[in-house]
């Protein structure tokens, strides 16, 4: 999960073209969606587009995503449920 | 035909294709029926777990070498005008895609032929209309996303209403596409059961295509073949989100109440509104709110009609000018087809099942990407109202200007001027960012960016009082970066995985929503896509709605795209200097000070127009008044006509007697469709200088002695712009 976890960070700088961040000014527990990394409801589909590719993990409500992306670990835990269940 | 400022405006024909076949009578009928033409898609073979519903024209096989955009805009044009044999005075078209249908299949092939592209722009669709129907006056294309229909209508209105027009053939077309398709699904907006606005169960919209074309004739009294009335138009931006509607309808409701107030009409008097309602959460929800707001326990008898024609885009606000005509000429209303139970939260009583009654007095809604928004009022002509509020004179001070060039900002522009006697090239993208919040634009690429140093520089040379509210902003290609970038990721993924920023970002109107984000323009937002005349059009737009009362923000750009340039503008192809860049002004009503004014004086079609130049001549006073009011011309001869151009500046120079210097601008902008603003921006300071250095002359200095500046735009069409010292 760590693992995943550390993945996931450089991904979304990556795809979000979040410039002025580092992996480790993106704290796991954090609120990702409207939180200090500025990451809003477009970023959230982008990043849905990108889990889909590189994970084959789709995430399609709008409610669920809410969840989903509440926090970095939650993501992970679902990318990770969904690839081993 | 002279007409008084101020006249009334009626449409006089009407022409319909969508999801619902062909043919206002067919319409009629399938609205009375509650039929839906919404149904699985046959156009292209959707990627495997991306099949959904669209709402495609039934039964349409193209007949012409055109894109079906243009073909879906001319059969409704031509309905429009049966039977009348009429030639409009000028045409005004809201579209999207353009050639895009065409575009995506050439680029998907790697297609290298500039000329199976010639089709590809916005403004295509309006010239080939133009074209066929042999319309020789001012042809414009706005581009706000889904409202696009409904503006064009407005400005048309506006049009009609300034004398400058007799009878306008206004509305929108838009053909289903990849682009959209895919596009609207990575946003997560597409419900896969087909649209169904303000159910409690709805889970988006159904993309569509089609067109509507309404001919508009003014006049002082009701003429016999009159459908309806037009009484006013409001226009307004959320300047909030590029893609999500302000959650509380501020937006929409500006529009609407602009919209009332224009027509003299109070909320009580509206007997029926046909909804924007496109089926999206965030949409119905914020225009539920702005309803609410605005009629309160008093709500008029409401529907979407996209559950029946899908949502069209660039059409939908022309579409949906045809049904509320029925409203009022029929006593037809639609119903919202697809809600089976309204969502409770929003405090709406859409009309379920379609009634025979008659609304004297109509608004329809439509909405945008950009938070481009267009409410218009239509009513029967015998409907009592207070009197139409007369048009303001036209023209503007000039508050400031600004460049980007090659060169650099204004500043460094004309030093580069100075040294170099050009400032063509291509501005390193970090260059152009240097000002702008680095976090914010992170998504924006090149055009957004162009657009937003604009906004930034000019809002810097005007006063803090003095922000613009609205913007009015004219590109010839739109933002081609996203483009690109969205069709190639899509083509690479097998259209599996597309990105929805770029989406968003593809749509001509976004750098002007973005513009309004960052001024916190609440006002009209206006995107006009002419071509070589973008930046013309942008301010005739500003001009006609008197720049929503405010201080405007007018400019145009282009960006240069190493693919795409080349193969749409053949202007850029025969350039040996890749340039873009654009310019920028703020302006107002002017308020008595002692600052340049800048008003567009001409606009004509040179196809099928032999006497445009005599006309050219006749409408700036005269050849005395000419020599009496200009120092200098600035002509903007686009490298793919140029024999033509130079031939036309020759005459125009002998016709007008005219001997003070004339400028042949795009040999130091570069070749791009949006320099005309460069050198409009760049005048603006000669002016008020009273100077125009030796560098841009290529000669000797040009004192101009109290006189102003012409702008000329030379080639398919002959544009003409002054800018003059106070009086």
């Amino acid at each position: 999960m760590e693992e995943l976890i550390a993945e996931l960070k450089e991904k979304i700088i990556a795809t979000l073209d979040l410039i002025d961040v580092t992996p480790q000014d993106i704290n796991e527990d954090d609120r990702l969606v409207g939180g200090k990394l500025g990451i809003d409801s477009i970023d959230v589909l982008e990043l849905v587009m990108m889990i889909d590719k590189d994970y084959s993990v789709k995430i399609d409500s709008k409610e669920l995503g809410e969840k989903i992306f509440a926090s970095l670990r939650t993501l992970a835990e679902y990318i990770h449920k969904s690839r081993t269940g | 035909m002279i007409l008084l400022n101020g006249t009334r405006v009626f449409i006089t024909g009407m022409g319909i294709i969508s999801s619902l076949g062909q043919g206002t009578g067919r319409h009629l009928e399938s609205l009375q029926k509650n039929r839906s033409g919404i149904k699985p898609l046959t156009l292209f073979t959707p990627s495997p777990g991306n099949s959904f519903p669209a709402g495609e024209v039934p039964g349409f096989s193209q007949t012409m070498a055109v894109p079906r955009t243009h073909e879906l805009a001319l059969l409704a044009a031509r309905e429009a005008l049966s039977g009348t044999g009429a030639v409009p005075d000028s045409i005004i078209i809201g579209t999207t895609t353009g050639g895009m249908p065409v575009t995506e299949e050439l680029l998907k092939k790697n297609v290298p032929d500039p000329d199976q592209y010639r089709y590809h722009s916005t403004a295509s669709v309006a010239e080939f209309l133009a074209a066929v129907l042999r319309c020789t006056g001012m042809v414009l294309t706005i581009t706000t996303a889904c409202s696009s229909g409904a503006a064009a209508i407005k400005l048309a209105y506006e049009l009609i209403r300034s004398g400058k027009a007799g009878r306008v053939l206004a509305g929108g077309a838009d053909a289903l596409c990849r682009l959209t398709y895919y596009g609207f699904n990575s946003l997560q907006l597409i419900d896969p059961a087909g649209a169904r606005p303000f159910d409690r169960e709805r889970k988006g919209m159904t993309v569509a295509e089609g067109s509507a074309m309404l001919l508009l004739e003014g006049g002082e009294s009701v003429p016999d073949c009159a459908v309806v009335e037009i009484l006013g138009g409001g226009l307004s931006c959320d300047a909030y989100h590029p893609a999500t509607p302000h959650p509380e309808g501020k937006g929409a409701l500006a529009a609407m109440r602009k919209a009332l107030q224009s027509a003299g009409i109070s909320p009580r008097e509206v007997g029926y509104i046909n909804l924007h309602g496109t089926g999206t959460r965030d949409n119905d929800l914020a225009e539920a709110r702005a309803l609410n707001s605005l009629f309160g326990n008093a709500m008029p008898l409401l529907s979407s009609v996209k559950g029946a024609f899908g949502h069209s885009l660039a059409a939908a606000g022309a579409i949906e000018a045809v049904v509320c005509a029925a409203a009022v000429r029929e006593g037809l209303i639609p119903a919202n087809t697809g809600c089976a139970d309204p969502d409770p939260e929003l405090n709406l009583k859409p009309v379920l099942t379609p009634r025979a009654e008659k609304a004297a007095v109509v608004l329809s809604n439509s909405f945008g990407f950009g938070g481009n928004n267009a409410c218009l009022v239509l009513a029967d002509p015998a409907a009592k109202r207070e009197k139409p509020v007369p048009v303001e004179p036209s023209g503007f001070e000039i508050l400031g200007s600004a460049c980007i060039t090659g060169a650099g900002d204004t500043d460094q522009t004309l030093r580069k001027l100075t040294v170099d006697k050009t400032c063509s090239g291509i501005l390193p993208l970090a260059d152009i960012s240097k000002d702008l919040p680095a976090r914010e634009v992170r998504r924006l690429k090149r055009l957004p960016r162009l657009a937003l140093a604009l906004a930034m520089e000019a809002r810097k040379i005007s006063n803090h009082d003095q922000t613009p509210s609205s913007v009015f902003f004219g590109t010839s290609w739109g933002p081609l970066s996203e483009t690109y970038d969205f069709l190639t990721r899509l083509y690479a993924s097998n259209e599996q995985f597309t990105s929805p920023t770029e989406f968003v970002g593809s749509v001509h109107n976004a750098p002007a929503g973005q513009a309004a984000i960052m001024l916190g323009a609440d006002g009209a937002n206006l995107t006009l896509t002419g071509g070589d005349y973008s930046f013309e059009q942008a301010l005739i737009a500003a001009t006609l709605t008197a720049a929503d009362g405010g201080t405007a923000l007018v400019m145009a750009a282009d960006e240069f795209h190493e693919t795409l340039s080349p193969l749409f503008d053949a202007s850029v192809r025969l350039s040996r200097v890749p340039s873009d860049g654009g310019g920028a002004l703020v302006l107002r009503k002017p308020a008595g000070g002692s600052r340049p004014r800048i008003r567009p004086v001409f606009f004509e079609n040179s196809v099928n127009n032999p006497s445009i130049l005599q006309s050219l001549v006749q409408s700036l006073g005269g050849t005395e008044e000419i020599s009496a009011r200009y120092g200098a011309l600035f002509a903007g001869m686009p490298m793919k006509d140029r024999d033509a151009c130079e031939k036309q500046l020759g005459e125009i120079i002998k016709a007008a007697e005219f001997r003070a210097p004339a400028v042949d601008f795009r040999r130091f902008t570069g070749e791009y469709g949006s320099a005309t603003a460069t050198a409009v921006a760049l005048a603006a300071g000669f002016v008020r200088d009273g100077n125009i250095p030796s560098s841009i002359t290529g000669g000797a200095e040009c004192p101009l002695g109290g006189k102003g500046i012409l702008i000329l735009g030379l080639g398919g069409f002959v544009t003409a712009i002054e800018i003059l010292n106070c009086p």
